[in-house]
C-alpha cells in the first residue's frame, strides 16, 4: 500500500490506510464470507439437491438447516460493518498511479474489481431479500447463488496473490507491522473495536429472529419469531398464494400410488395422530419451534402400497409461487417425524399456515414444508 | 507458502469458473447483462458515493478529543442505519407477520442508545485523563 502520489487531486492523510489494518480486518471477512458460502452451499443442497442425493438427505439433527441458515444470515449482517470498514481501508488503493503498471497488473486490478463489486452486490441482494424487497430485474435465489461462488473464487484468488503481505502482517510483531510507523498501533486498535463493536450491534438488533436468548433485544430483524396468525409468522399468505375459499371447502387428500385412495378432513382426522416439537426454519433467517399434530406421512404412504424407499411429490392447493409442486426424498417421507400437519399448538392450522393439511418435516428449508397440500404422489 | 499460494490460487480459479458458468448459463434469458450493470452500479454506489461520506464524516471529527471513541460510535451508528434501511423504507403491501415492528422507532432507539454509550465512554476517558493529570 504504497502512498498516492500527488498524479490525483487529493491525499489521504489520515492513518490505518495500511496493509496491517488491511489484514486485520480482512481475516475476519474472510472468515465471515466462508461461513456464508459453506452455510448456503448447506441449505442450497437441502433446497435444492442434486438427483444422487435427494434420497439421502439426512433429516437429522432436527434443528440443522434453522442453525445453518440462521448463521448464514447473521454471518451476512456482520459482513456489513467488515466488508465496508475493509473497503475504506484499502480505499486509497483505488487511485494508485500508474493506474496499471503491467499486464499482470491489470488483471490483479480487475480481479479485485470482481471481488469488490460481487461483495457488495451478494450483501446488498442478501440484506434485501430478508426483508423480501425485490428491486432488481433478475431471481435473487440464482443470482445469489452465482455471485456466491464468483465472490469465494476471487476472494481465494485474492489470499493467493496477497499471501506474502498478509504474512508481513499477520501480527503486530511481523515485519511488515513494525515497518510501519508504531504511533498507529492504538489508533488501529481503537478502530479494530469500533468495527468489533459494530458487528455486534448488528447482530445483537437482528439475530434475536433465529436465537431466542437475543430476542429482547430484537429491533431490526423482518421477522419477529412470535408474530404472525397463532403466533408464529408466515412468508406467503393463503391470499398471497391463490388459495381459495372453494378449494378449500371442497378440499379432499388425494394419495396416488399402487393402491391410491382419497380422505376428507374428517377421515384423516380419525387416523392415528402424532405431535412433534418441530422448528420452521426460513431461508430469510427467520426460525421459530412450534408443536405440530397430524398424521405421519410414512403411514400414508404404506396405506397406498408405496415401497420403502419412494420419494413423494406433493401438490399444494396454491396457484402462486414456484413451490406449489415439490418432491420430498425417501430420508424425510419415512422419516417418523415427518407429519401432514393439521394443527399448531393445540389449534387447528389457520388458513395462513396451511389448513386443512400442510407438511411438516425436519432440518428442511421452510419453502420445502409444503401449506395446503391437495395430493401426494408416490413416485 | 508457494503450495499454499498456487493451491489458493487454483481453487479460486475453479470456484470463479464455477461462478462464471452459473451466471452465464444457469440463470434466464437477459440475466447476465442486467447482473453486470447491477455490480457496476454496487462499485459505483460504495466508490463515489459512500466512501467519499465516511471519508469526509472522518476528516469533519478533525483533532476532536477522544477522537476514536466518537468514530467507533459513527462506525456502529453508520451500520445500525444500513441494517435498518430496507426494513425502514420497504414499500408495502405486506402481511401481519413481514416487518411487523415500527422500525423507525428501533431505528431511533438503537442509534440513541449508541449515542449514549458513545458519550459514555468519551467521557469516562477525558474523566480518566484528568484524573491521571492532577497524580502526576
Amino acid at each position: 500500500m504504497s502512498p498516492t502520489r500527488r498524479t490525483v487531486p487529493f491525499r489521504f492523510r489520515g492513518g490505518l490506510h495500511d496493509p496491517r489494518t488491511a489484514t486485520a480486518l480482512g481475516r475476519w471477512l474472510g472468515a465471515a464470507v466462508l461461513v456464508c458460502f459453506v452455510t448456503g452451499l448447506v441449505g442450497h443442497v437441502l433446497q435444492e439437491p442434486p438427483d444422487a442425493l435427494a434420497d439421502r438427505l439426512p433429516p437429522r439433527p432436527v434443528w440443522g438447516y434453522r442453525l445453518t441458515q440462521g448463521v448464514h444470515v447473521a454471518a451476512g449482517i456482520a459482513l456489513v460493518p467488515l466488508l465496508l470498514a475493509k473497503l475504506w481501508t484499502v480505499y486509497p488503493r483505488l487511485y494508485v498511479r500508474p493506474a496499471v503498471r503491467s499486464p499482470l497488473h491489470a488483471l490483479e486490478r480487475l480481479s479485485v474489481a470482481v471481488l469488490v463489486a460481487s461483495a457488495l452486490l451478494e450483501v446488498f441482494l442478501g440484506l434485501m431479500n430478508t426483508a423480501q424487497w425485490y428491486v432488481w430485474p433478475f431471481s435473487f435465489r440464482r443470482v445469489h447463488w452465482a455471485l456466491a461462488w464468483v465472490l469465494t473464487g476471487s476472494l481465494l484468488l485474492h489470499l493467493a496473490v496477497k499471501a506474502p503481505v498478509i504474512a508481513a502482517h499477520w501480527r503486530s510483531r511481523s515485519a511488515g507491522t513494525r515497518a510501519l510507523p508504531a504511533s498507529g498501533a492504538g489508533d488501529r486498535r481503537s478502530l479494530l473495536l469500533g468495527v468489533g463493536a459494530a458487528v455486534g450491534a448488528v447482530t445483537a438488533v437482528t439475530a434475536g429472529q433465529t436465537f431466542a436468548p437475543l430476542r429482547p433485544l430484537l429491533l431490526l430483524a423482518p421477522r419477529h419469531p412470535d408474530i404472525g396468525p397463532q403466533g408464529l409468522p408466515v412468508n406467503r399468505t393463503a391470499a398471497a398464494a391463490g388459495v381459495t375459499d372453494a378449494a378449500v371447502r371442497d378440499w379432499r387428500l388425494v394419495v396416488d400410488g399402487p393402491r391410491p385412495y382419497t380422505l376428507t378432513l374428517e377421515e384423516l382426522a380419525g387416523l392415528t395422530q402424532w405431535e412433534v416439537e418441530l422448528p420452521i426454519a426460513c431461508v430469510e433467517g427467520w426460525s421459530a419451534s412450534a408443536r405440530w399434530g397430524g398424521v405421519r406421512l410414512r403411514d400414508l404412504l404404506e396405506r397406498a402400497g408405496a415401497p420403502a424407499g419412494a420419494r413423494v411429490r406433493v401438490v399444494s392447493l396454491q396457484r402462486r409461487g414456484a413451490y406449489a409442486v415439490t418432491e420430498m426424498g425417501a430420508s424425510y417421507a419415512r422419516d417418523p417425524l415427518t407429519l401432514l400437519a393439521l394443527r399448531v399448538n393445540g389449534e387447528t392450522l389457520n388458513r395462513d399456515h396451511g389448513h386443512p393439511a400442510r407438511v411438516i418435516a425436519p432440518n428442511r428449508p421452510g419453502v420445502l414444508q409444503t401449506k395446503w397440500v391437495s395430493r401426494l404422489e408416490v413416485l | 507458502m508457494t503450495a499454499v499460494r498456487a493451491a489458493l490460487g487454483v481453487v479460486g480459479g475453479a470456484l470463479l469458473a464455477v461462478g462464471g458458468w452459473l451466471l452465464l448459463f444457469a440463470t434466464r434469458e437477459g440475466t447476465p447483462p442486467r447482473v453486470a450493470v447491477w455490480l457496476a452500479g454496487a462499485v459505483l454506489a460504495h466508490d463515489l458515493l459512500l466512501a467519499p461520506l465516511v471519508l469526509l464524516a472522518g476528516w469533519a471529527l478533525g483533532r476532536l478529543p477522544a477522537r476514536p471513541v466518537w468514530r467507533g460510535g459513527l462506525v456502529v451508528a453508520g451500520c445500525l442505519t444500513l441494517v435498518a434501511l430496507p426494513v425502514m423504507l420497504r414499500p408495502g403491501p405486506y402481511h401481519t407477520s413481514l416487518l411487523p415492528l415500527d422500525y423507525e422507532r428501533s431505528w431511533l432507539l438503537a442509534v440513541s442508545a449508541t449515542a449514549l454509550v458513545t458519550a459514555s465512554i468519551a467521557a469516562a476517558g477525558a474523566a480518566a485523563r484528568r484524573l491521571r493529570k492532577k497524580r502526576p
